[in-house]
């Protein structure tokens, strides 16, 4: 019985200011100080009060003691099929290789169903100052921007690897989410397209209203992950995800998405085993992840398994690696990350998970691996790949709107 | 130590009657062989339910997304009752199709493996409980594989031109068939434990008093195993109302059950915390009226 | 009601065999039960006495035979089609049914309109009135047995059948509900069969008594006579107790056959005698032995023992004397007289009979 892919990858978040705004800036601010009375009141109540929120400020920030030097030990969650495996997908080559280098025992969870339940489980103990053993979670830029302006994970010292210094491309080194990757590293990146059996569907499928029609329907899965999903639908619309689009947009597509469903062309609304309902034959196509239909085309064994980017654009999202607040071991952490820096190893982790890798140099390693793959522009996108096929990233929601958008997601596509 | 017994008791809220006076002796003992009980439903019941009634009062941090604050925000409950509450009637309406079809399987299953299975009796047995074996989430995801649109199932019916829709998978009718296979065993035990705890001899005797077949079995058999229906139906229905897994993994895009909407609100909405608290509550509720009704008609004295 | 049939008159069993497998529960036998008798089937378990009676209900089915009541012939029907009511051994009565309930349950089934009544009058019979709303959770074994009874009698079938009616009652309980049996049998005036495995129990309720071994019908007859002249060994041994010996006929004298057992000369009446060559076990009931201190005169056999054991049991006295072959005599003394035969284990005394009480059966089982 093969395992439920769990899968979700989620959006990069905006270079927009709009993150400052969302962070601890002053709206965010003076909302509280007008609920702070209540808060202290129900603190006062009982001690299951739930936990102020974070003051803001780098100055409240404590860090543990790092042991790293004494316990050569790292513990890392990930997500599925994300880390180059050896034949009997039993064990990394990368990951021994790292082990036998610098003598740290890691210990690889790929238990990240998605980053909604994994935030959900950890987030609490973090909040609560307690540790959840590990030392590194992967998690997609938005949910890495949750965890930055929450405080729940380390700031890293840079100076401290060099390889992600030298190798880290261009355009990540500014994440908007974490100016100067003081927090976080990427791990991969990657695109959300359409992805279809071109000899099931008979004929090439160019742009999403090529999916409404009568000979697919209910034959189409598409991601519950809104910012990719509803990202696509606005984009097709006409929309700049990108820009300070407001809730009116948001509306138009959701309602576009449900209306899509209520007349039966879209079947499911997956995140996390989408990949099941392609393989099983109920979906024959849908709004898809990158990486995981070529590896479903490998698996198969069926080359008709397509990813394109619809006409109308598509998005661009990474996961990101981090060291949660309480953990003890962020130089084993920082150790490990510079390590998948080296672009030899990074090629080589590529060439097995086949998103986008973001280190420079690793291209001119892959020509060593296979110069097919060196090419692919999936997971060595130029500016022009990326312009030309109008590919974004959603900009980021600030709290409020990040909870009214997913409610409104929720209710409407989700548990109707 | 009688006075140690009671008072470490009496915070747990267990208030017994005054002991008759012959009965006084044997009382502190009484209470000390409930003090684990009273002491683990404190502890792992009622606190987290008091957590679980002070979440669902909660409001949210405008501006912080997934941060609460102390409050009586009965809109919560509100928003339960009103927004939800055709999620709420589809629970009630698959989890009582699926008890009622868990019924009309097992109840002859259990009395084939009562009375007739003889030396198959407990390969019979394993194989009601084989299920367990596995997990829930996998079996339900077998199902999902076994239902699908070019499994062979569908193949075979396609074939014999008895599904026009070409889809089994992702209908209400795959969820309810899900159900009731999940939470067949849970009707399955009860009615063979109550109908092979039955004294052969006493159907016997109704056949013996002039009933038929038929009437036996209504009149004498039936009634005897109403312990074992009760607790199959309760054990049925109350899990299957509060399930989501089959939903999620078996069901239809549209047409969610509560418990998907607790989950998602749980998981996938920033802040949703206190609406899936509400939600958990209502649910709560509105089983143990359900329960409580349904028991007071159909009740027997014994439980199984 | 489809299928009932209205059968009167005796209770016949003929040629009835009921296999289960290879094994043979009852073996090709013909019983006949005059209508308003008390009938006992008693024998060991395994003996087929209960399948006998299961067979009569119709919760079994003969391999071969056929079961009639009067001319009716009531095999192959089932048991709801038959005018035969049970009483099971552990009661069987319905849980989930008040006492009242219970008793009404067969004539409703019959569509009996005053079922309640009937119900009333068969609780009355059984002195079972105030508990009418109870459960029968809430009773006592004897109180259970009592309603049981009044469950079948309230149907006033044509036979009756009790499966070890009294099995889970304690003695004194079981001698109580022997005598009301045994009066309401009487008064109701119902042919009951009454299976057990209590030869005392048989020997007090029933007018006759069918002993029941291996499938088959050893012996039927009035319990005094299966007592005073068993006609197979196993019967002897199996009804009352006997002190039996092995020996050769050897001769007759007069009405009296003549045989040895282990160096002891006994006579046995003739017509007392199962067979008359060959070889026989002698037989004699404990009660039939005179014990005394010298040598008595008269015309009964007599042989000389010493006394191994003594018991006192109020109405009478039993002895254990070791006899000069090896064997051990019981025997029981009316104590009659102001003062007691004053024997201890170790004395010698002479044991006598009247050889008019001997029997003599095969010494093999058929």
């Amino acid at each position: 019985m093969t395992p439920i892919p769990r899968r979700t990858r989620r959006t990069l978040s905006p270079p927009a200011a709009a993150l400052t705004a969302a962070a601890s800036g002053g709206l965010s601010r003076r909302a509280l100080l007008g609920t702070g009375a209540a808060a202290s009141a129900g603190l006062a109540l009982s001690a299951c009060a739930p936990p102020a929120p974070p003051s803001g400020g780098p100055s409240s920030l404590k860090l543990p003691t790092d042991v790293s030097d004494t316990e050569k030990i790292l513990k890392w969650s990930n997500w599925t099929a994300y880390l180059d495996m050896n034949g009997k997908e039993t064990k990394s080559p990368t990951l021994t290789a790292f082990m036998e280098q610098t003598g740290i025992d890691v210990s690889y969870s790929e238990d990240i169903e998605d980053n909604d339940s994994y935030y959900a489980k950890v987030a609490p103990q973090l909040r609560a100052g307690q540790s959840i053993d590990r030392d590194i979670f992967t998690l997609t830029d938005w949910m890495a921007t949750r965890v930055i302006r929450d405080q729940l994970c380390q700031p890293l010292e840079l100076i401290q690897m060099p390889n992600v210094v030298g190798n880290l491309l261009q355009p990540l080194k500014d994440a908007s989410f974490d100016p100067g990757r003081a927090h976080s590293i990427t791990w991969q990146s990657g695109f959300a397209g359409i992805g279809y059996n071109r000899d099931k569907v008979g004929r090439e499928l160019k742009s999403l209203d090529d999916l409404w029609t009568d000979d697919l329907k209910g034959r189409i899965v598409v991601l519950s992950e809104f910012r990719d999903t509803a990202a696509l639908v606005m984009q097709s619309q006409g929309v700049d995800i990108e820009s300070d689009w407001g809730r009116a947009e948001f509306e138009n597509a959701v309602g576009f998405i449900e209306q899509k469903i209520d007349e039966g062309y879209i079947r499911k609304v997956k995140g996390n085993s989408y990949l099941e309902d392609l393989t099983s034959g109920n979906a024959v196509a849908g709004i898809t992840w990158s990486g995981d239909i070529f590896v479903l085309a490998y698996d198969t064994q069926d080359p008709s398994w397509t990813f394109t980017i619809p006409e109308s654009g598509g998005t661009l999202w990474s996961d990101n690696m981090m060291v949660p607040i309480t953990s003890t071991r962020r130089r084993n952490a920082q150790r490990l990350m510079d390590y998948y820096y080296d672009p030899a190893v990074a090629a080589q982790v590529a060439a097995w998970v086949n998103y986008v890798c973001p280190v420079d140099g690793a291209q001119a390693e892959m020509e060593k691996i296979d110069p097919d793959l060196a090419e692919s522009p999936w997971i060595f996108p130029t500016a022009e790949f990326i312009a030309d096929n109008n590919i974004q990233q959603f900009r980021v929601l600030n709290s409020d709107e990040d909870i009214e958008y997913s409610d409104m997601w929720s209710s409407n596509v989700m548990g109707n | 130590m009688t006075a140690l017994a009671h008072a470490a008791v009496d915070p747990g809220g267990v208030d017994p009657a005054p002991p008759a006076p012959e009965a006084a002796k044997r009382s502190w003992t009484a209470y000390l062989l409930l003090l684990p009980g009273v002491l683990w439903l404190g502890v792992f019941f009622l606190l987290p339910l008091v957590q679980l009634a002070a979440v669902s009062l909660q409001s949210r941090y405008p501006g912080f997304a997934g941060y609460y604050y102390r409050d009586l925000n009965f809109a919560n409950y509100a928003s339960a009752l009103t927004d939800y509450a055709p999620h709420f009637a589809r629970s009630f309406l698959y989890a009582g199709l699926a008890t009622l079809l868990a019924f009309a399987l097992a109840y002859p299953l259990a009395y084939a493996m009562a009375f007739k299975a003889g030396k198959w009796r407990n390969l019979m047995m394993i194989c009601v409980i084989a299920p367990f074996f596995t997990s829930f989430i996998l079996r339900t995801f077998a199902w999902s594989q076994i239902l699908a649109d070019e499994g062979w199932v569908v193949g075979g019916l396609e074939l014999l031109h008895l599904l026009p829709g070409g889809q089994i998978i992702n209908t209400p009718v795959a969820v309810v068939a899900g159900l009731t296979y999940n939470f067949l065993p849970f009707m399955v035990l009860p009615i063979y434990a109550s109908l092979e705890r039955a004294d052969p001899r006493v159907i016997e005797a109704g056949g013996d008093l002039y009933a038929n077949g038929f009437t036996t079995f209504r009149t004498v058999t039936l009634p005897m195993s109403m312990p074992g229906v009760l607790a199959g139906t309760l054990l049925t229905f109350i899990p299957a109302a509060g399930d989501f897994v089959n939903m999620e993994l078996l069901g239809p895009q549209q047409g969610k059950m509560v418990g998907n909407v607790i989950n998602d609100q749980f998981l996938a909405i920033p802040g949703g915390y206190p609406v899936a608290a509400a939600l958990s509550f209502t649910l709560m509720a509105a089983i143990l009226v359900m329960v409580f009704l349904y028991v007071r008609r159909f009740g027997t004295e014994e439980l199984v | 009601m489809a299928g009932f049939k209205e059968a009167q008159g005796d209770l016949r069993l003929e040629s009835v065999t009921k296999t289960f497998g290879d094994f043979v529960a009852v073996d090709d036998i013909d019983l006949h039960v005059p209508r308003g008798s008390f009938f006992a089937l008693l024998g060991p378990s395994g003996c087929g006495k209960t399948t006998t009676l299961r067979m009569i209900a119709g919760l079994e089915q003969p391999t071969s035979g056929r079961v009639l009541i009067g001319d009716t012939d009531l095999t192959g029907s089932r048991p709801y089609e038959r005018p035969v009511n049970t009483v099971f051994q552990s009661y069987a009565l319905f849980p989930h049914l008040t006492i009242r309930d219970n008793v009404a349950f067969g004539p409703k089934r019959r569509k009996a309109a005053d079922a309640a009544t009937l119900a009333a009058d068969a609780l009355e019979l059984v002195q079972m009135t105030q508990f009418a709303g109870r459960k029968p959770a809430q009773l006592s074994g004897g109180q259970q047995q009592r309603v049981a009874l009044a469950r079948a009698l309230v149907n006033h079938p044509e036979v009756l059948l009790l499966d070890e009616p009294l099995g889970a009652l304690d003695l004194k309980l079981r001698r109580e509900m022997q005598v009301e049996l045994k009066r309401i049998q009487t008064e109701v005036g119902l042919t009951f069969i009454h299976v057990t495995h209590d030869q005392e129990e048989a020997m007090t309720m029933a007018d006759t008594v069918a002993v029941m071994n291996k499938g088959t019908i050893e012996q039927l007859g009035a319990p005094a006579d299966l007592y005073d002249l068993p006609r197979t060994r196993f019967v002897a041994n199996f009804l009352g107790q006997a002190n039996t010996g092995v020996g050769a006929i050897e001769g007759t004298d007069g009405d009296h056959l003549v045989a040895d057992v282990l160096g002891t000369k006994v006579r046995i009446n003739k017509a007392r005698s199962q067979v008359h060559d060959g070889n026989v076990l002698f037989g004699v009931r404990p009660e039939k032995v005179q014990v005394s201190r010298t040598k008595p005169d008269g015309v009964g056999n007599d042989v000389k023992g010493v006394v191994r054991d003594v018991s006192f049991l109020g109405v009478a006295t039993s002895y254990l004397v070791d006899m000069p072959s090896g064997t051990t005599w019981s025997c029981y003394e009316q104590n009659l007289d102001v003062d007691p035969i004053d024997l201890r284990p170790g004395d010698e005394v002479w044991l006598t009979w009247n050889p008019g009480h001997a029997f003599g059966v095969a010494a093999e089982d058929q």
